[in-house]
């Protein structure tokens, strides 16, 4: 028992001490009149609106998708579901470069061919529309593990009640997987109101600008020690939206209704006539929502000139790739996150052995907090150097601000719900009897452990850290607002040169990512099968 | 060979008592089956023979040295015995030979010899053309051998069985019932087996431990058990008897608003009547419920008040369903005490 709650005091700390002293760094300020001042209101206006967007857009193609895909005999439905699934392995940052490319008023391949000021991504719309598409996943998953679960007898129940097997589908399926989908919506809420990338690309420099929170309290920690104190003020209120999110979700999600009987194999609904034409359209879809960025992104980074049809070059490619500054940060980003991944499955194995359902909540709450708020709460936690002081005698010395290892821990604590959630859902599946067998045999508690049960945990384990480096290689949010000037990780490099006018190049390393999630994609199928 | 005794054993789970003061001896060499329906603390029992779960108070002796009481606790890796699951629990990452290798690689013998004992292991079950198979590949019947095989390697004090056979098919069960008292005559090994089902227990045991509510209501041999249920609950649970509750006089008992003529005398409260004790043509009239063919014989179900009564007899009686049929008890056992289920 005393360890338990040393363990959890542990934990506790870790995952909220930074958010407490990011509080306290707010005490100060007055913050009514911060939260009601105009710049204040019009960031939450911008966050409300952006997200709100995003969660409507997630959710209208989220859900019927799902059905299509999870109910019906659609053509291609494993081709479009895995197109579906992956903007959610992406940084939105990419698509929101994407877009850039493809309807920047004055330069986009879009409005090239249909015009110039066709189209125009930048403000709230844009936003919303890119944050949505990168939202989809959200919904759309969540939905089809409800349409799966649904028994196959209670569709086949409104069959026998004399019901047309759409109307079976749209009576009963739909309903019961509808709590997934808005629970799932929420989330898309809450994704888009955490995003950072996406708004300060698409909102800052759009006229007239379009700020939100993310970015307001990005632009006042570059103001400094003043801007500091207004940011946390203003981390408090995104904070609060964030837990009131959460909570709507978890909500939501608790009338997700499992099936009871075994139920028999559930056929798909046919669609008839139908088929080929909505296989069409989700195809169209697709490719616009998904493919066309992603394209874009692919033809910035070997256009010559950006925003001009004048042949193919591979200058962007040979200077990043020559470039001491990208090979640099290319080692960084791999170290942090092989070390991320490392440390984030190991402490999830730990934590999640304990088998207690609240530690894994505790462990796993950081990564509810938004990026921005989680790297502020750090970078004022550890902004002076923390000492400890053992036994009056032995003093620690933790310098951490201003170094890579800041950055490490921020990835380590915003990511260890990965590795709590996988183990602790391994541990769940795993036989007990299994280890039981291994003591019986003669193991020791300890010898069990590694030769029973530890085998039994290889692929929770494994994707814990394939995600965990993956989602780390490519992070941005954190990575922008903690790593030391002058030094630099992918996420940062790829932030700099897309910010500071060198489209193509940023480009190439977009392009790289892509490559980098795309081929992780293909070394995960077989497993799953 | 080793014994194996509980002492005035009790465990509770929060404030739920699983098992209440319970003793029990079983000797070396013996098979004793705990019977009962679930949650009467069966597996409970074996699981704290095993050492997977401490008893709260009481003592644990196996082979005559006490494993588990007040100040001691050895280890289940440290008592010497051997389990079958109901999981099977054959561990998936190892193949057949490898899953039966492993007690005797955690004693550090040498190669030659781990392989030599665990062919003979396969052997006992009929599994050596298996052995290099992974145990994806294997049906439940043969991972089931596998775990007896990977329990009885390392020759255990005492093999533990918590209803190895309730996950098999019906054909399937007769066959590993089969092989297990085949095995048991071979060895000689100490057996405690956990099983719900009356069938398996009578045939494979020295004696049979009926639980019920955490308790042992009787321990004895099948046939004792079978012909001289010490309780109502023992009667109706292994001989399937009607447990009837009412007053006595003289030899008229009356219960549920009927009156039957009993055979012999004495004072009781409850009677059991087994179904092949239920005779039809005589007695007291009861109205038919149901008529079930069950191949050698007939089972009649009989309304009697808000109860069902049941009798099993040749299927020469042209009753139909709804008619009144006269009734009566050929032979019965009495109970001074209510019965309780």
């Amino acid at each position: 028992m005393k360890r338990s709650l040393a363990l959890a005091l542990a934990v506790g700390a870790v995952a909220f001490g930074p958010l407490g002293v990011l509080l306290s760094r707010g005490l100060g300020v007055d913050w009514l009149a911060t939260w009601t001042s105009p710049p204040t209101l019009l960031a939450l206006r911008g966050t409300v609106v952006t997200s709100l967007g995003a969660a409507m857009l997630a959710l209208t193609v989220g859900l019927p998708l799902a059905v299509l895909i999870g109910r019906t005999d659609l053509p291609l439905r494993r081709t479009l579901q895995a197109a579906f699934t992956l903007p959610s392995a992406l940084p939105p940052f990419i698509l929101g470069m994407g877009w850039v490319g493809l309807a920047n008023p004055k330069a986009g391949l879009l409005n090239l061919l249909f015009g110039v000021g066709t189209f125009d991504i930048y403000g709230a719309g844009g936003i919303a529309f890119v944050l949505g598409c990168a939202a989809i996943p959200l919904v759309f998953l969540p939905a089809l593990a409800s349409l799966a679960r649904v028994d196959g007898a209670l569709e086949e129940a409104a069959r026998m009640s004399g019901a047309t097997p759409l109307r079976a589908l749209l009576g009963v399926s739909v309903p019961l997987a509808l709590p997934a989908a808005l629970s799932g919506a929420a989330l898309a809420f809450l994704f888009a109101a955490s995003a950072f990338g996406v708004p300060y690309l698409l909102g800052v420099t759009a006229t007239p600008p379009t700020p939100t929170l993310t970015t307001r309290i990005y632009s006042e920690v570059l103001v400094g020690s003043e801007g500091l104190a207004r940011a946390s003020v203003l981390s408090v209120e995104l904070l609060a939206l964030a837990a009131l999110l959460l909570v709507g979700s978890r909500a939501l999600a608790r009338g997700v209704l499992l099936s009871q009987g075994k139920g028999g194999a559930r056929r798909p609904v046919p669609l008839g006539a139908a088929r080929w034409p909505l296989a069409l359209a989700s195809l169209s879809v697709m490719f616009v929502l998904v493919v066309l960025p992603l394209l874009a992104v692919a033809l910035t980074s070997v256009q010559p000139v950006w925003g001009q049809f004048s042949g193919l070059t591979v200058k962007h490619w040979s200077s990043v790739l020559s470039n001491a500054r990208t090979l640099d940060a290319a080692t960084r980003s791999l170290v942090l996150s092989l070390g991320a991944a490392s440390l984030v499955t190991v402490l999830g194995l730990g934590l999640a052995s304990r088998r207690r359902g609240w530690l894994d909540t505790l462990a796993g709450a950081p990564y509810a907090v938004p990026g921005t708020v989680l790297a502020l709460a750090l970078l004022t936690s550890f902004a002076r150097d923390v000492r400890f002081i053992a036994f009056d005698r032995v003093a620690f010395v933790l310098a951490l601000g201003n170094t890579a290892w800041l950055l490490l821990l921020a990835y380590v604590v915003k990511h260890l719900a990965f590795g709590v959630r996988n183990a602790s859902d391994g541990f769940a599946q795993v036989d007990p009897s299994l280890t039981e067998a291994a003591r019986l045999s003669g193991a020791s508690p300890a010898r069990a452990f590694l030769d029973a049960t530890l085998p039994q945990l290889r692929a929770p384990l494994g994707a814990a850290f394939v995600v965990t480096f993956l989602t780390c290689m490519t992070e941005l949010t954190l990575s922008v607002l903690l790593i030391p000037t002058g030094r630099d990780v992918l996420g940062t490099l790829l932030f700099d040169l897309q910010s500071y006018a060198d489209p193509g190049s940023a480009a190439v390393i977009a392009c790289a990512f892509i490559v980098l999630v795309l081929l992780a994609q293909f070394v995960r199928r077989p497993k799953e099968a | 060979m080793a014994t194996v005794e509980l002492e005035q054993v009790f465990k509770q789970y929060g404030s739920t008592p699983v098992v209440k003061g319970l003793s029990l001896k079983v000797e070396a060499g013996e098979f004793l089956s705990l019977l009962g329906p679930s949650g009467c603390g069966k597996t409970t029992t074996l699981r704290m023979v095993a050492g997977l779960e401490r008893i709260d108070r009481g003592v644990l002796r196996i082979d005559g040295r006490v494993v588990d009481g007040p100040q001691v606790n050895m280890p289940p890796e440290r008592r010497g015995l051997g389990m079958v699951f109901q999981s099977y629990a054959v561990w998936p990452h190892r193949t057949v030979a490898q899953n039966v290798a492993y007690p005797l690689t955690l004693q550090g013998l040498g190669a030659q010899e781990i392989a030599a004992r665990v062919q003979e292991a396969l052997g006992w079950v009929r599994l050596q053309p298996f052995a290099d198979r992974p145990p994806s590949q294997l049906s439940g019947g043969q991972l089931q051998r596998v775990a007896i095989a990977r329990a009885l390697v390392a020759r255990p004090k005492v093999l533990l069985l918590d209803e190895p056979l309730s996950n098999l098919d019906a054909a399937l069960r007769e066959e590993l019932r089969g092989e297990i008292a085949s095995l048991r005559a071979t060895l000689g090994t100490t057996m405690i087996f956990v099983t719900h089902d009356q069938h398996e227990a009578l045939a494979l045991s020295d004696r049979v431990a009926v639980m019920n509510h955490g308790v042992i209501e009787q321990i004895a041999s099948p046939e004792q058990l079978y012909r001289e249920p010490a309780t109502p609950f023992v009667a109706s649970f292994v001989g399937g008897a009607n447990v009837l509750t009412g007053t006595v006089d003289g030899s008229t008992f009356t219960t549920h608003g009927e009156r039957f003529e009993l055979p012999g005398e004495g004072p009781a409260t409850t009677i059991a009547v087994r179904p092949e004790h239920v005779r039809l043509g005589e007695g007291t009239p009861l109205r038919l419920l149901a008529r079930l063919f069950l191949g050698s014989a007939v089972e009649y179900r009989f309304a009697l008040g808000d109860v069902v009564l049941r009798a099993v007899g040749p299927a020469v009686e042209a009753a139909r369903v709804g008619d009144h049929v006269r009734v009566g008890f050929s032979q019965v056992r009495r109970y001074a005490s209510p019965a309780e289920s």
